[in-house]
């Protein structure tokens, strides 16, 4: 009963923001101040905006919401009431960053969504995985929003106003600017998982597959892209900022493109692709000019529909086959099921990965291309950073075709390879292959889900041309070559049926056991220590005062000796001390 | 002459005082007890107070010991001396009485030290008994209730509870 | 006749009966010494009252006192029998039903 009251009210809060997409497109920019209270010289409060950002982000996270809570009908059966209501909680959260013009109003959207990603990602929270990663990501994220509060403290303080279309960076000295931005770099770096605080969207896996399609797509790690969109007067004001963002994001999209290609499990490889992904909207952002930010939000929204989409059918592979790894899937896939079985599936996640991948015709194809041409016009200025995030993200868009071609290829086509490529995900367990999966009862999934994977697939396509198609044909062959660079290796790995996986790779570059012996083991070893010295130390002072007591009262008890002598003995001994004591003092 | 008598009464109260605390028979100490009594009611003899020295004779002597003497008797004291009649705190006993005896006589000394007794005679029957009539008639009652009071409790006290 | 005389006296007949009281096992016997502690009371009582020749209220007092010591040893004994009835001694060092047990 509260799970359906909860299902209804999810699925109208998202119809209910697509509405206000949809009348608030062509209205003219305003703002609303309320509830404001004067500290000192300074106002704090609430304030909402409204322009064309806010617009195209509450159309993407109302899609996506409307798409994720439909698809979530038929996906969720466990405890659902919470997960509807966490969900719909979390789309609210970040309709308040998007919508709101104070720093503090959207700081509190920031963190609500902060908190909801932690409860969702936790939401099998009997599984093992399942509590470490979303503790992960929840301590991960918390230690960077610690750099966004002094950020927008700084920034803030700075411009003597928190309305942040009051913040004009002319009017902030050049040294707060750079501090401001940079601190707000890190709370961004955190929430949209950029290096190096990235481990812990990928270990976020274990949620539940439409939460991620939502955090993937719409909300958390978008926000950090939007936030730089919103601010990206300020930013661009300050080259230290623009610089580091620019090396953060070409570092992180190829660490994640790398360390997509070696992931052997779906979602994983998704989990990696949005990081890369992200990287390169961060990268478009960090070149500073209209342009860039254009393309970025541009690729923003393509990518939100593509990613979405596959990871709802990521969702949908977990739901009717039970696993995303690799090496489940290619039990069916051998035997020439998948395929069958699970037929809108795979044709709605093949046009997901084409535009991932950025085939000539996708969205993504046109979003990659308007980021390439913005970088472009800023490296023919002569800028080192515009060759910089030109060379790493034409890198990149090879390293995605290729990574988006392998997944495709080993999860739904049998391998020409001898024995059908047995051992490529099977770590040289030949024997893991040996039973007969029951492959009877697998069948696409009901229509509640896989609407939504139908819709999505048409806007993973439709939204290359929502632009008006403005296609540089030098950057369009470049691009569509890059493509064919990535493909080329895939494909001929997988007609060898191998799957070579550097131990690097695998490993992500060992980033995860180097913050364990860099932060983890230090900071248990200081709880320890603060333990001990609370046991050992404050304790002892405690316990001291206890057996001080014990020991005196066993010490008085011996005097009640029940000798009425005795007691006399003393009483008059008291007396004469008195009578002695009255006379010193007396005399 | 006066002041000799009352020199060799207080003497004689003194060492039969000292031998009654002392004394490893009971009932020496108790006979000794009589003597320090007489002793004292000579005291009063030599402050000219005749009617109190009679009443300590008549009173202590003739039936407060007899008394004690009784009480002896009923709790089987032995006859023979008794080394441990005294407890082990008696050297530490002596030390806080002789630090008061100090302190005390110390004080007398110091407040009376040059007074002087006249010797007047009015410690006859006479005076005593109109004192006790015409001023503290309320508390003689009162005493004599408080001397019912206690006959009663000692008899109730040492009543033998039935078997029952 | 000096003052300090009877006053002294009362004052060494209290402490040996002080003596008495505390360091003799027997209670009879410190019955007795109490005897003497109020003996003492009362050479002071006659020995101010000779010296302020007064109307004889330091002797009346006196005699008080003495009745009072007669009803405290009339209780006193009494109380001694119950104790040699309940425990068979009259040891105030033995009788110890108050002691902490330990």
């Amino acid at each position: 009963m509260i799970a359906t009251v909860w299902r209804v009210a999810g699925v109208g809060f998202s119809l209910l923001i697509l509405l206000f997409a949809a009348l608030l497109y062509g209205a003219t920019p305003d703002q609303y101040a309320f509830m404001n209270s004067q500290v000192g010289d300074l106002t704090i409060g609430f304030a909402v905006r409204t322009d064309d950002l806010t617009v195209l982000l509450l159309a993407v996270v109302g899609v996506i919401a409307t798409c994720v809570q439909v698809y979530s009908l038929g996906y969720l059966h466990q405890r659902a009431a919470s997960y509807h209501a966490l969900v719909t909680l979390f789309t609210a959260a970040m309709v308040t960053v998007v919508i709101s013009d104070s720093l503090f109003f959207l700081l509190i959207g920031w963190e609500v969504m902060g908190a909801c990603s932690y409860l969702l990602i936790g939401h099998y929270w009997e599984r093992r995985d399942a509590r470490s990663g979303a503790v992960k990501a929840f301590l991960m994220t918390r230690f960077a929003d610690v750099g966004f509060l002094f950020g927008i403290f700084v920034l803030g303080l700075g411009a003597h106003t928190f309305r942040i279309s009051e913040i004009d960076p002319a009017r902030i000295s050049p040294g707060v600017l750079t501090t401001g931005t940079l601190l707000l770099l890190v709370g961004v770096v955190g929430k949209s998982a950029q290096v190096p605080l990235q481990t812990w969207l990928p270990d976020a896996m274990p949620g539940p597959s439409p939460v991620s399609a939502l955090i993937h797509a719409a909300t958390m790690v978008a926000a950090g892209v939007f936030l730089i969109a919103r601010l990206y007067t300020v930013f661009s004001a300050s080259g230290t900022t623009l610089t580091v963002l620019a090396i953060v994001a070409c570092v992180t999209m190829l660490f994640a493109a790398l360390c997509a290609s070696a992931a052997v499990e779906v979602k994983r490889v998704l989990a990696w692709s949005t990081v890369s992904q992200l990287a390169i909207m961060f990268s478009a952002l960090s070149l500073g000019t209209a342009d860039g930010r254009h393309a970025a939000l541009f690729h923003l929204a393509t990518h939100a529909a593509f990613k979405g989409l596959l990871f709802l059918c990521a969702g949908v592979l977990l739901h009717q086959v039970g696993s995303a790894a690799l090496v489940v899937l290619r039990r069916y896939t051998r035997r020439g099921k998948l395929r069958k079985a699970l037929q809108v599936t795979f044709l709605t996640m093949t046009v997901g990965l084409a535009a991932l991948a950025g085939v000539p015709g996708f969205a993504g194809f046109f979003s990659k291309d308007t980021v390439i041409e913005a970088a472009w016009e800023k490296a023919r200025d002569g800028s080192g950073l515009g060759w910089l995030v030109l060379v790493s993200v034409c890198l990149t868009a090879a390293l995605t075709t290729f990574y988006c071609l392998r997944l495709w290829l080993w999860t739904f086509f049998r391998t020409p390879a001898l024995a059908g490529g047995i051992g490529a995900f099977e770590d040289g367990d030949a024997a893991a292959d040996l039973d007969e999966p029951d492959s009877s009862k697998l069948r696409d999934a009901p229509w509640v889900m896989l609407a939504p994977l139908v819709l999505l697939a048409v806007a993973a396509i439709a939204l290359g041309y929502a632009d008006g198609v403005h296609l540089n044909w030098m950057i369009g062959l470049i691009s569509t070559a890059l493509v064919l660079l990535g493909a080329l290796p895939a494909y001929s790995l997988w007609r060898r049926g191998a799957d070579p996986r550097p131990l690097l790779l695998e490993r992500e570059f060992g980033a995860d056991p180097a913050y364990h012996g860099l932060v983890v083991v230090p900071v248990r070893w200081l709880a320890k220590l603060t333990v001990a010295g609370d046991r050992d130390v404050i304790g002892a002072y405690v316990r001291a005062v206890g057996r001080t007591g014990t020991l005196a009262s066993q010490g008085f008890r011996r005097l009640q000796t029940g000798n009425v002598q005795t007691y006399l003995t003393a009483a008059v001994i008291g007396v004469v001390a008195l009578a002695v004591l009255a006379g010193v003092i007396g005399s | 002459m006066t002041t000799a008598l009352f020199s060799v009464a207080g003497a004689v109260a003194v060492v039969a005082a000292v031998v009654v605390v002392v004394s490893r028979r009971i009932v020496h100490a108790a006979l000794w007890l009589v003597l320090a009594l007489g002793a004292v009611a000579g005291c009063f003899g030599a402050l000219q107070a005749e009617f109190v020295a009679l009443v300590q004779i008549l009173v202590y002597v003739g039936a407060i010991v007899v008394l004690v003497l009784f009480a002896l008797m009923l709790t089987k004291a032995p006859m023979k001396p008794l080394p441990e009649l005294t407890t082990g705190r008696s050297p530490f006993a002596a030390g806080v009485a002789a630090v008061l005896a100090l302190i005390l006589g110390a004080g007398v000394v110091f407040a009376f030290g040059n007074e002087k007794i006249k010797p007047v005679t009015d410690g006859s029957a006479k005076t005593v008994g109109t004192q006790i009539f015409k001023n503290w008639v309320l508390p003689f009652e009162v005493l004599s209730v408080l001397l019912l009071a206690a006959l009663i409790g000692a008899i109730a006290l040492s009543q033998r509870k039935k078997e029952d | 006749m000096p003052l300090v005389l009877p006053l002294l006296l009362a004052v060494v007949l209290f402490c040996i009966g002080v003596y008495g009281v505390l360091a003799r096992r027997n209670v009879i016997t410190m019955l007795m010494s109490f005897e003497l502690m109020l003996n003492a009371v009362n050479l002071n009582l006659v020995a101010f009252d000779a010296w302020r020749v007064d109307e004889a209220t330091g002797q009346t007092l006196a005699i008080f006192v003495i009745t009072l010591a007669a009803a405290e040893i009339g209780l006193g004994l009494a109380i001694v029998l119950l104790l040699f009835r309940g425990h068979g001694h009259v040891d105030a060092d033995a009788a110890r039903d108050l002691e902490e047990a330990s």
